[in-house]
């Protein structure tokens, strides 16, 4: 292991030089941009055997890599926000067709007005197109979660994004454990499928009537229902290696805390600073944070929900005329009352530890007792 | 020369008859070979493709979104490369709604990058597959189910060979199914070239185009008789036109298909004017860069 300063871009970039990526192909956007930059230059200097396809949009960007993917190679892209919603259509083909992508994603609010700032409504409007989707909250899970989405993608079939708040993960220097040489056991052997064969000419991807239709979505719910299962399994793996534990979700805190506090992404970083605060001033709590948001986590919820009075959820999201998505997902699933979701950081606006502090007070004395928003500095 | 005689194309296919797109499939296959993976986008060949577990094309398919026939192409060729698969071809096949209107920005794309595919519009020249609408490759006068008479199409086809020949790729063709040796050629020249070739195909279409479908080579023969359908390609940036019309009078050509029927006199004269025009600078370009 060798220690870097690296933002999440850096990280990313840095993990799909070590991945033995066969092709990317990619589109600039803001906060995204340094990662495929880093790439081109490791190129560059020969450092990676890469080709880099440098398309002219993110749909292009999309479906250049399925092209790859179908045929075998192991194939990464990286984009944010407005891109990844023009990507949308082509993000249903790579799922559908079990190409195993793995894709980074800069969460960036959507304009107008136009925002380069994090927000994660960019990737979970994508929550339907069949992606599994990881959540890094820092440098360090960026880079070990590239390795782990490869292994994830190519064992289940199924394309994966690993989504990091922009600016705040993005770009945020600390110091990342990387690897060396120790990780090529574990990287290197492809499991790629070759759906294209000239000596076994099949078509990909045609027209199915209803009755054939179903049984191909069938399979593909499936593939993405065994994905939290293979994670577990591949997530030992890399324990092994790394020293590194990964889960669907993490936690840290009280078991039997009076107050739990779910976040995603740069909010969990946060959250991890206000149950300090609370321990302070003698509240037991615990922070949930959600690593793994598609395939859903429902059964480590419900575990880690037992006996836990009151639930505070901050997204830095919002589904508009609902509620925050990951708090809607959350009560939805386990269909639970005493939860309260708080929409905060819309655009890139700073959350602070003080700010979910007494938010979690305040849930706890009752004076908060439906979902608010949360507007940080006016 | 001589046309391949095995057939890759598998019979039984789901094209109407007289369709021009199987045709062409047929014959540009033979041309190319068993080593061909074909990308196909939304268009008719989606449907005479068969449904899933069918491959009547014979040789490996994917399918993809209407607008990324060129890219998905570049993509998996690309990927065969990294796997050292350098002798196999990649077709992306797309109709002109693909190929013309959706699929023009991803088209540009892989031609300014050069990536190495050869990229084949089959134009029926409207889109028929979701039942005649019309696209910017229809002509002046066509009737389709979105330019209902009288609001006949007003405007000019694109001239999509020019448009890919500025992108200064290393071959672009126009082919017809009336003179198949120099259809087969192409293929054959195009397969010996590294980087992007475009062969811009003219499909006539029974249904679309409202005639009998035994008329299929007539017509495709009537097109670059008149002159309507230049005969040409684009090597190395020079110019030669494949057969020089005659120019028969347009009205045998038109009066064939249903779908000129209801075309005013000024639009025949507009059409007519547009040829002579386009013809002008096919014939200065051929001059100058020969």
């Amino acid at each position: 292991m060798k220690k870097l300063v690296l933002g999440g871009n850096d990280a990313v970039a840095y993990a799909v030089k070590q991945c033995y990526v066969d092709v990317v192909s990619a589109y600039p956007i803001t906060p995204q941009t340094s990662i495929i930059e880093n790439i081109a230059h490791f190129i560059a200097k020969g450092e990676m055997k890469t080709r880099f396809i440098k398309v002219e949009s993110e749909h292009s960007a999309m479906a250049a890599a399925i092209g790859s993917a179908v045929a075998g190679s192991r194939v990464f892209t990286a984009t944010s926000s407005q891109g990844l919603l023009l990507m949308h259509e082509m993000l249903h083909w790579a799922a559908g067709l079990g190409a195993p992508i793995v894709m980074a994603n800069a969460n960036r609010a959507v304009a107008p007005p136009w925002s380069i700032w994090a927000d994660q409504v960019d990737s979970l409007s994508q929550r339907d197109t069949g992606w599994i989707q990881f959540y890094a909250s820092n440098s360090q899970d960026a880079y070990d979660l590239l390795f782990l989405s490869f292994r994830l993608a190519e064992k289940v079939k199924n394309p994966v994004m690993v989504c990091m708040d922009g600016f705040l993960v993005t770009h945020t220097k600390e110091p990342v454990a990387t690897f060396e040489d120790e990780i090529t056991d574990f990287i290197k052997i492809k499991d790629t499928p070759v759906l294209l064969d000239v000596d076994k000419p099949e078509a990909v991807g045609a027209l199915a009537f209803p009755k054939d239709y179903m049984p191909v979505k069938l399979e593909q719910i499936k593939r993405i229902s065994t994905a939290k299962e293979e994670f577990y399994n591949i997530a030992k793996e890399f324990k092994d290696v790394s020293k590194k534990e990964y889960k669907p979700l993490y936690t840290y805190g009280y078991s039997d805390a009076d107050i739990v506090l779910v976040a995603m992404g740069s909010n969990a970083e946060t959250a991890h600073l206000a149950i300090d605060l609370l321990d302070k001033e003698g509240i037991k709590s615990k922070l949930i944070k959600i690593v793994m948001f598609r395939p859903f986590p429902k059964d480590e919820f419900k575990k880690e929900f037992k006996r836990v009075k009151k639930v505070v959820v901050f997204d830095r999201n919002v589904s508009l005329g609902k509620s925050g998505i990951t708090k809607d997902e959350i009560a939805g699933a386990l269909g639970i009352k005493n939860i309260i979701g708080v929409v905060c950081g819309l655009g890139g606006v700073d959350v602070t530890e003080v700010e979910m502090a007494n938010i979690a007070k305040d849930v706890l004395e009752n004076k908060i007792k439906e979902d608010m928003i949360l507007w940080g500095e006016k | 020369m001589t046309i391949p005689k095995e057939e890759i194309l598998k019979p039984s296919h789901l094209a109407c008859p007289g369709c021009g797109a199987a045709l062409a499939m047929r014959l540009a296959l033979k041309a190319l070979g068993r080593r061909t993976m074909v990308v196909i986008s939304a268009c008719c060949w989606t449907v005479i493709n068969g449904t899933i577990g069918y491959n009547y094309s014979g040789v490996p398919a994917l399918h993809t979104a209407f607008e990324t026939t060129a890219v998905v192409a570049a993509g998996l060729k690309a990927s065969l490369e990294m796997q050292g698969k350098d002798d196999i071809t990649v077709m992306a096949w797309a109709g002109d709604g693909g190929t013309f209107d959706i699929g023009l920005q991803s088209l540009s794309g892989a031609a300014e990058r050069n990536d190495d595919i050869i990229y084949v519009c089959y134009d029926n020249e409207a889109y028929m597959n979701t039942g005649i609408q019309r696209s910017s490759a229809t002509p002046i006068g066509a009737e389709t189910t979105t330019t209902p008479s009288p609001v006949v199409k007003d405007r000019p086809k694109k001239d999509l060979m020019e448009i890919v020949a500025a992108h200064d790729v290393p071959y672009v063709a126009s082919a017809t199914l009336a003179y198949p040796n120099d259809f087969v050629k192409k293929f054959e020249k195009a397969k010996s070239k590294k980087g992007f070739k475009l062969i811009h195909i003219l499909s006539p279409c029974p249904p679309g185009h409202k005639f009998p479908e035994s008329k299929t080579i007539e017509i495709s023969k009537l097109a670059v008789e008149t002159g309507i359908f230049p005969l040409y390609e684009i090597e190395e940036g020079k110019y030669k036109i494949n057969k020089r019309p005659k120019f028969k009078s347009l009205n045998e050509y038109l009066d064939l298909q249903g779908r000129f029927r209801n075309m005013p006199k000024e639009k025949r004269e507009a059409l007519e004017e547009f040829i002579r025009k386009r013809w002008e600078r096919l014939t200065i370009k051929a001059e100058y860069f020969s």
